[in-house]
């Protein structure tokens, strides 16, 4: 229970007062009048004495009364009506105003209450209910069963201005005793037939003669005694002096309520009280209407019914989705009436000084001490002789109540059987009554003792008599009697209470009385901190027929529960809902929002989510229908952003009417969107694209894939794009990337770097990309749906100067056309596109695109969105009925729930976390996304593709071709274009332009992609190449490729300028090139980027170049795989003698490995090519029978050809850097591979050995480099490449074969190359690199590797230093009979193959450790020198004539000699043992 | 001991309380009910019950991870049902004493009677609350039972616990558990 103002005792002693009945006569009436008092109303602020009074008690102890206060009263009579325990409805509405008028001060006390981790913020005082209580307790009807509130005393007043004021006074007295005793009136009641009756003069100073009134008034004294009459001398002020003098006016906040109360009554319909007296009438409203005017009853009581008032009507219901109720509401609900208005108009004593207040509390003082407190005094006196005699007792009622009070229980006893007779009622004078008049007067004076006994003994007289009301009111009084003992001598029995309570309700069915016992037990059982029991019982007095009660006890068991020793917040705060719940029925709904926002607390983010619902839906309509818009916007926002575990029909609820809300409060102010809470805006996912959205096919045209929204955000890719990028920046700007490169990013989201204001070109449109998510389980739908910008104008051509940008810098913004819906926003600036629905299912998350499209230079920032929030269209829901009900209406219902609003974009940029105080601190970078600048019109290059394939076999060769189209108005230059596979397109060399390419598309069908000329038909096929010399540089690309290797950094390995006819593409124009593309190497899927550049032809702009993404999938299929080795060829070259040493062989093996069985029939290998600076091919040595080399699945074929070096004087021809192409055709028709496909993709062929061991080859150039300037006498280093140079081949095989491949029961023919680049002797090579999974799996390394020991060259290197040849007659035939020793000349040739000098060793020592050369037999003998030892100079040729001897005719292995070779220089190093030739067979015959 | 019975003396008043309630009722007369004319639900079809009408299980720091309510209607109302209940069992966990923390028994009993409800709590060593919400018309059902069902509840809510994907402090959403309590919840009629 809060705080009061009063303690305990002094609100039970305010309770039990002294009652003192007025009358008046008209004169003194009019008296008072000039005050715009009445008599009563004089006096009520002076009725609490302030000085002690003396009374003596029946034992004749003199007794103090502190502090009492007497109630004055006019009288007001009523014919006897039966007292019901049902308060009359004209009471509930003054309750109801009390209460409702009394409310908690704004910003007024509170006081936080910490328990647990609850922080409250709890109002300490319930002034509302002190009034409450106050009035309750005041307007209590007098019963019979209790004297406490019946007249002891009735004040007679006349005024001095009466002709005859004696006369007047008995008249008076008679009219008192009529009303008293004649037993027409039932109210008022009067506690003692012989009522005091205490005569006054009034006397009016301003007017009156006062000589006059001091005699009437000696006559009175000598009439009524000195003690029963008063002359009060009052209006001593006049009207002129009291202009400018302030005095106090007391009676205000007696009034207060009053005047309030009357006013409204006034504004009432149906005036059901006339007389503004009623409040001081103790009586209830009803009963003064009867007692006025009767004949009007009915009809008034029936008035006040129908008509409707609060206290009945429209307590809004739970159920979800009244809108009807709520709007009922909403349309009834008037401005509380003005509170102030009318207290201030009326003052009151405005004809009184200072003095005439003093005189009156002398009167007072004078009426309670002299008449009041003796005329009491003798009847207790009275009543007590009366009682003991009566009894018979010689003991004194002291001692017989000790003993009955030691008694035992009777009370107790059973409630039941009781009910039967509590219609009982005691004659006035029965005994019974008179111990409890007795008690009731002691009560009053303070005599509480006395009073406690007397109660206690009539409570068990009664109890015996079984009369349980008047039972139930003597053990409440002495109770209470029990408790306001000084000292306490025994304590509170608060079964007491209870059992009155539970009386008053349950039997005599009086509801008032027992509210009155529970108030006043409730408020004992605080005082002794017995919290819990006073809750229990205030809970208890809640019941149906009263809101405003249970709502006030319900807040006070609430308050207990809080102000518990453990307080109990949670039973507080559910309390407080209960209360609120009653209070919104009571119609008090101030007081009930009140009540719900401070359970609110409790509830507050605890995780009760249906609870907070429930409590934020209720304060969201009462605030609304008590005109607090923005709370209860507030709050139903709250219920909507929330993760609502709510049903759907209850979101739905809550959404319409929050809308409903909204859109009132919105009517209100238009000065600005408002916010709207639903859907919720991911901000942070919102994209921006700059572009045009494309269509990506286009009839044949397939166009560039470039940047779009559908793409998902890939952080490899985007890094990807910006290395390609800077790239081809770095190309185009020759080689320097500029410092203020920053890649073009086209598409922005959260993970882009969105630190810098992105560019947008104008006339091309801004998509953004918002991200909705709908919490609820309804559906939204938005409609106009657009984007909010400011723009601010800017031109960017003017050369800008200080003034021009301040001077511009005026916003133009579209937020005021967008509150509008459907009205041109401001296009000819900014085009803003309009969604005009938006559907969002239940909990769906959606994006939505709405497009901007600049027309003029400028900043624009894009704000927010706007758009009109509906829930759904009526056809959705069946479920809710009251949304049928509101659809059946009308349609206007379902069309007002849309509300248009805004909601802003805010993206939070990235958190910092480069500096100290970026990392201790929480701060993020700034994220301009969404405010793009507008630059001038830029070139806009659109690429479409043609005839693009998606499969590929390795190596086929594929013509397709490219458009490109200029869609801007600005001419475009500088095309470039990067790519991850440089190796796949080419777009033919510049320089060779082949006039003999189609250039459409059409014309192309059943063309080879390569250039050919049909063999002359006589030539053996493979018999002769045709040789042509290609420098590199003519493929333009090819510098770049090798240079990337190099590591030169002249400029990406992939950029490839793209020939347009002058360089440039005009506005509109469009061009079509052709393009070659060869399947990958590797089969799999490829995703092949590439990245197309351009510029402005108009240089200076703020975009300095533009870039196109494309990506392609290519499906790579196996086709063949060529294996390639070359050897160096034993035989020497006859013809050819001037080519010492420079003659190989090269065998080409080829495997059909195409799995694909559907697809290619048979692979013809067409040609086999050449490439190389040193070396050709020179002829096949082993034509196959048939021309073609056919190769059907899984086949494999092999081709041998001998390669010779290149003519010496083309190799020191100017250009040593030229290439050598060879062709070789095997078919019909050459195929010149020195133009434009073939050599490309040559050159653009990535090198497998080279790009393996990269730091080899370093090595050597960097030996070479070094070991010129040295000379020869390098050390170690220089042998390595001396020897590697030996072995060294940097042969090229072409191999271009042709595919029959059956599709769609045609022939089709594919053609392709594969690449077998042949670098060292007898090594094998191969077109497929091998796959490196070990590459895969690369163990982390946390130092750098050592660099490989410089490793001396192997021993299988060095034996290749010499090259050995035997030369002798394959068939030699000798008469063995003749001559038994044969002799055969053989010349052994050796040709050393490195350019150093190489000591070599000759040993024909037999020493063959071979098996099968052991046989005695097969034997023969090297005549002669058995051991040479000879120098060769470089590639010098020397031949050594040697001698075998043979004793048998058979077939010998010549090749027997062993050749150790060194390099001269290396004198430390021993000599190698150089390969062996092949078995050199020689057949000896015996000629006989 | 002496704790004990002190705890007990508010409950004991609100038991008398609904006792007289009872009574009164039986006497015909009509009583307003103090916690079910708020949210202005009657009572329901009755359910020809033999178990619980509401199971809770409420965190540590006094949120819900779990509640179901059998009529499914009245669900607002068990949910502030369930909430005042929390005083009852934090003022019962605070009876005891720190020292005998330990021993504490996990099962509190009868934390408060409203006149359709009767309301028990549970409370793990972790301060993890089970509450279990039992028509009072149920006569039928002892003291013992609903201990057993509370130890259920425990035994499930541990394997919840025991998810290696369950995040503590998150709902429970688990199957498992969903079926135990439903098991203990009376079938809506």
């Amino acid at each position: 229970m809060a705080q009061c103002v009063q303690s305990v005792q002094e609100f039970i002693q305010d309770s039990f007062v002294p009652m003192v009945a007025v009358l008046c006569s008209e004169d003194a009436e009019k008296v008072t009048r000039k005050n715009n008092l009445n008599f009563s109303e004089l006096l009520r602020p002076f009725c609490r004495l302030t000085s002690e009074g003396h009374m003596r008690d029946p034992s004749n102890q003199l007794q103090v009364v502190k502090n009492l206060r007497i109630s004055v009263n006019n009288v007001v009579t009523r014919p006897s009506v039966p007292s019901s325990g049902v308060p009359g409805h004209a009471h509930r509405r003054l309750l109801s105003e009390v209460v409702l008028t009394c409310q908690p001060a704004e910003g007024g006390v509170a006081n936080v209450i910490t328990a647990g981790d609850y922080d409250l913020n709890i109002s300490a005082t319930t002034p509302w209910f002190e009034a409450y209580r106050e009035s309750f307790l005041q307007s209590m009807p007098a019963s019979d069963h209790e004297f406490l509130n019946h007249y002891l005393a009735c004040l007679l007043v006349v005024s001095s201005s009466e002709a005859v004021p004696v006369e007047k006074f008995l008249k008076l007295s008679q009219e008192q005793h009529r009303i008293q005793h004649s037993g027409e009136y039932t109210n008022p009641k009067w506690f003692i037939p012989n009522t005091l009756k205490y005569y006054v003069l009034l006397h009016d100073m301003s007017q009156g003669d006062e000589q006059r009134a001091d005699s009437v008034y000696e006559d009175m004294k000598q009439r009524y005694g000195a003690q029963g009459c008063y002359l009060l001398k009052v209006n001593s002020r006049t009207a002129a002096a009291g202009a400018d003098e302030q005095i106090p006016d007391p009676w205000s906040q007696y009034l207060h309520k009053s005047s309030l109360q009357s006013q409204d009554q006034y504004e009432d319909p149906a005036p059901v009280v006339v007389n503004n007296t009623a409040v001081e009438n103790n009586v209830g409203g009803t009963s003064e209407v009867d007692g006025h005017d009767s004949e009007e009853k009915d009809g008034v009581l029936v008035n006040s019914l129908d008509n409707t008032h609060p206290l009945q009507l429209d307590t809004p219901s739970d159920t979800p989705g009244s809108l009807d109720a709520l709007r009922a509401v909403a349309v009834e609900t008037k401005p509380p009436p003005l509170t102030t208005g009318v207290a201030a108009a009326t003052s009151h004593g405005a004809c009184l000084t200072l003095n005439d207040h003093d005189r009156i509390r002398l009167f007072i003082q004078e009426f309670t001490f002299r008449g009041l407190l003796p005329h009491i005094e003798k009847n207790i006196r009275q009543l007590n002789d009366q009682l003991v005699s009566r009894k018979g007792l010689s003991r004194s009622l002291f001692s017989a109540t000790k003993k009955w009070f030691g008694g035992g229980k009777v009370p107790e006893k059973s409630i039941a059987e009781l009910k039967n007779t509590s219609g009982l009622l005691y004659p006035p004078e029965a005994p019974e009554l008179q111990i409890r008049k007795m008690a009731d007067l002691c009560f009053l004076v303070q005599l509480y003792d006395l009073a406690y006994s007397c109660y206690h003994t009539a409570k068990k007289d009664f109890l015996s008599d079984q009369a349980m009301l008047y039972a139930a009111g003597a053990l409440e009084m002495a109770a209470v009697s029990a408790f306001l003992q000084v000292g306490a001598p025994r304590p509170y029995p608060a079964h007491y209470m209870d059992t009155a309570i539970q009386t008053y309700r349950d039997v005599s069915k009086n509801m008032v009385l027992a509210e009155r016992c529970a108030l006043l037990s409730a408020e004992v059982l605080k005082s002794q901190a017995k919290y819990s029991d006073a809750a229990t019982l205030l809970i208890k007095m809640t019941s149906e027929d009263s809101d405003l009660r249970s709502a006030l006890l319900l807040e006070q068991a609430a308050h207990c529960f809080i102000n518990m020793r453990n307080p109990m917040v949670r039973k507080f705060a559910f309390h407080m809902i209960l209360a609120g719940h009653r209070f919104s029925k009571a119609g008090q709904k101030r007081h009930a929002l009140r009540c719900y926002c401070q359970a609110m607390q409790v509830y507050k983010g605890k995780g009760w989510s249906l609870a907070e619902d429930h409590i934020n839906f209720t304060i969201g309509r009462q605030s609304f229908t008590l005109r607090q818009p923005e709370n209860a916007v507030t709050a139903f926002r709250h219920i909507l952003t929330n993760d609502s575990q709510q049903t759907s029909t209850q979101q739905g609820a809550f959404l319409r009417e929050y809308l409903y809300v909204y859109k009132n409060v919105t009517g209100a102010c238009e000065v600005a969107l408002p916010q709207l809470p639903l859907p919720c805006i991911n901000s942070s996912a919102t994209r921006v694209y700059f572009g045009h959205e494309r269509r990506l096919a286009e009839g044949e045209k397939q166009a560039a894939t470039h940047v779009s929204l559908d793409q998902e955000f890939d952080r490899d890719l985007a890094a990807m794009w910006q290395d390609l990028e800077e790239q081809v920046v770095a190309a185009a700007k020759r080689g320097v990337v500029p410092a203020t490169f920053q890649s073009t990013q086209c598409c922005l989201n959260s993970q882009t770097d969105n630190l810098r204001f992105p560019l947008a070109v104008v006339e091309e449109p801004i998509i953004v990309e918002v991200v909705f998510r709908n919490p609820l389980k309804v559906p939204l739908v938005l409609s106009d749906l657009s984007l909010l910008w400011k723009f601010t104008l800017k031109d960017f051509n003017r050369p800008q100067t200080q003034e021009d940008s301040v001077g511009d810098a005026v916003p133009i913004s579209n937020e005021k056309e967008a509150s509008v819906p459907r009205t041109s926003q401001k296009d000819d600036v900014i085009a803003t596109e309009v969604i005009s629905e938006f559907y969002l299912s239940p909990e769906e998350t959606k994006l939505a695109r709405l497009k901007l499209l600049p027309h003029q230079t400028g900043q624009l920032n894009i704000l927010g969105l706007v758009y009109n929030l509906a829930s759904t269209s009526s056809t959705g829901d069946t479920t809710i009925n009251s949304t049928a009900a509101s659809q059946t209406e009308g349609p206007s219902a379902a069309e007002g729930t849309s509300v248009r609003g805004r909601q802003d974009l805010e993206i939070q940029g990235p958190r910092l976390n480069q500096t100290k105080e970026e990392k201790t601190s929480v701060s993020h970078g700034p994220d301009r996304r969404l405010d793009p600048t507008i630059t001038p019109p830029m070139p806009l290059l659109e690429v479409f593709f043609l005839q693009f394939p998606t499969a590929l076999l390795c190596g086929e060769i594929r013509k397709a071709y490219v458009e490109f189209c200029n869609m801007s108005r600005v001419t475009l230059c500088g095309l470039r274009v990067a790519s991850t596979h440089p190796d796949f397109f080419t777009f033919g060399s510049s320089s060779l332009a082949t006039p003999l390419t189609p250039l459409s598309p059409t014309s192309f069908e059943n063309c080879s992609a390569y250039k050919t000329l049909a063999t002359p038909p006589g030539a053996t096929p493979g018999s002769v190449a045709a040789v042509t010399l290609v420098s590199e540089g003519d493929f333009g690309s090819g510098t770049g490729l090798r240079g990337g290797v190099s590591g030169a950094g002249t400029g990406g390995k992939g950029i490839t300028e793209i020939p347009l006819g002058e360089g440039t593409l005009k506005p509109g124009e469009s061009t079509q090139l052709p393009m070659w593309l060869r399947g990958p190497d590797q089969e799999g899927v490829h995703e092949i980027h590439f990245l197309f550049y351009y510029e402005s032809a108009e240089k200076g702009g703020k975009i300095s170049h533009r870039v196109l993404r494309h990506t392609v999938f290519i499906c790579a299929s196996r086709s063949l795989s060529v294996r390639a080795t070359a050897c160096r060829s034993n035989t020497l070259p006859e013809e050819e003698e001037e080519e010492r040493n420079g003659s190989m062989l090269v065998f080409v093996d080829v495997e059909n490995i195409n799995s694909s069985e559907a697809g290619v029939r048979e692979f013809h290998i067409a040609q086999v090519s050449s490439s190389s600076k040193q070396w050709r091919l020179h002829k096949c040595i082993n034509p196959a029978e048939d021309k073609d080399c056919k190769l059907t699945s899984r086949e494999r074929g092999k081709l041998c050809f001998r390669a010779t070096r290149c003519k010496p004087l083309q190799v020191t021809l100017k250009a040593a850097e030229k290439y050598t192409f060879a062709d070789l055709s095997l078919g019909n028709e050459l195929i010149i591979t020195s133009t434009t496909p073939c050599a490309d993709f040559f050159f653009r062929r990535c090198q497998p050995l080279e790009s393996l061991r990269p730091p080899v080859a370093m090595e050597t150039q960097g030996r070479h480099s070094r070991s010129q300037g040295v000379g020869h006498g390098g050390g170690d280093k220089d042998i390595a490449g001396v020897v590697r140079k030996c072995n060294e081949v940097d042969l090229d095989i072409i191999i271009l074969w042709k595919a029959f491949v059956v599709e769609d029961n045609k022939q089709v023919i594919l053609e392709g190359q594969l690449h077998v680049a042949l670098q060292t002797i007898d090594k094998e090579a191969c077109s497929l690199t091998p796959k490196e999974e070990a590459q895969e799996m690369v163990l982390l390394k946390f130092k750098p590797e050592l660099p490989p020991p410089m490793t001396r060259p192997s021993m299988e290197q060095l034996s290749h230093l010499i090259k050995t040849n035997l030369q002798y007659p394959e068939s030699y035939s000798h008469p063995f009979n003749q001559k038994s020793l044969c002799m055969v000349p053989v010349t052994l040739t050796l040709s050393n193959c490195s350019l150093a000098q190489v000591d070599v060793i000759i040993d024909l020592r037999h020493k063959t450790t071979s098996p099968e050369s052991l046989e005695v037999h097969g034997s023969f003998t090297w005549l002669g020198q058995t051991q040479f030892k000879m120098q060769l100079g470089a590639q010098e040729v020397m031949r050594v004539q040697l001698r075998a001897c043979f004793l048998h005719a058979g077939v010998y292995n010549l090749g027997t000699p062993r050749v150790f070779a060194k390099l001269a220089d290396q004198g430390a190093m021993c000599e190698t043992s150089q390969q062996t030739a092949t078995p050199a067979l020689i057949i000896i015959i015996n000629s006989t | 001991m002496l704790t004990r019975l002190k705890t007990q003396v508010p409950l004991f008043s609100m038991n008398s309380y609904t006792k007289l309630r009872e009574k009164l009722k039986l006497s015909g007369l009509s009583l307003a009910s103090t916690h079910s004319h708020v949210i202005r639900l009657g009572r329901h079809s009755r359910h020809n019950s033999k178990m619980a009408v509401c199971i809770a299980v409420i965190a540590k720091e006094n949120y819900p991870l779990f509640i179901r309510s059998v009529p499914v209607q009245n669900e607002l109302k068990f949910h502030y049902t369930v909430h005042t209940s929390l005083d009852v069992v934090e003022e019962k966990i605070s009876a005891v004493g720190k020292a005998m923390a330990d021993q504490r028994e996990l099962y509190l009993g009868l934390l408060y009677p409203t006149e359709d409800y009767k309301v028990y709590g549970y409370v793990t060593n972790s301060k993890v609350k089970f509450v279990i919400v039992v028509d009072s018309s149920n006569t039928s059902l002892r003291d013992n039972e609903i201990r057993s069902m509370f130890r259920k509840l425990h035994n499930s809510f541990t394997d919840v616990m025991c998810n290696p994907f369950y995040n503590p402090g998150d709902t429970i959403q688990s199957k498992a558990f969903d079926s135990i309590v439903s098991a203990m919840m009376v079938q809506a009629s």
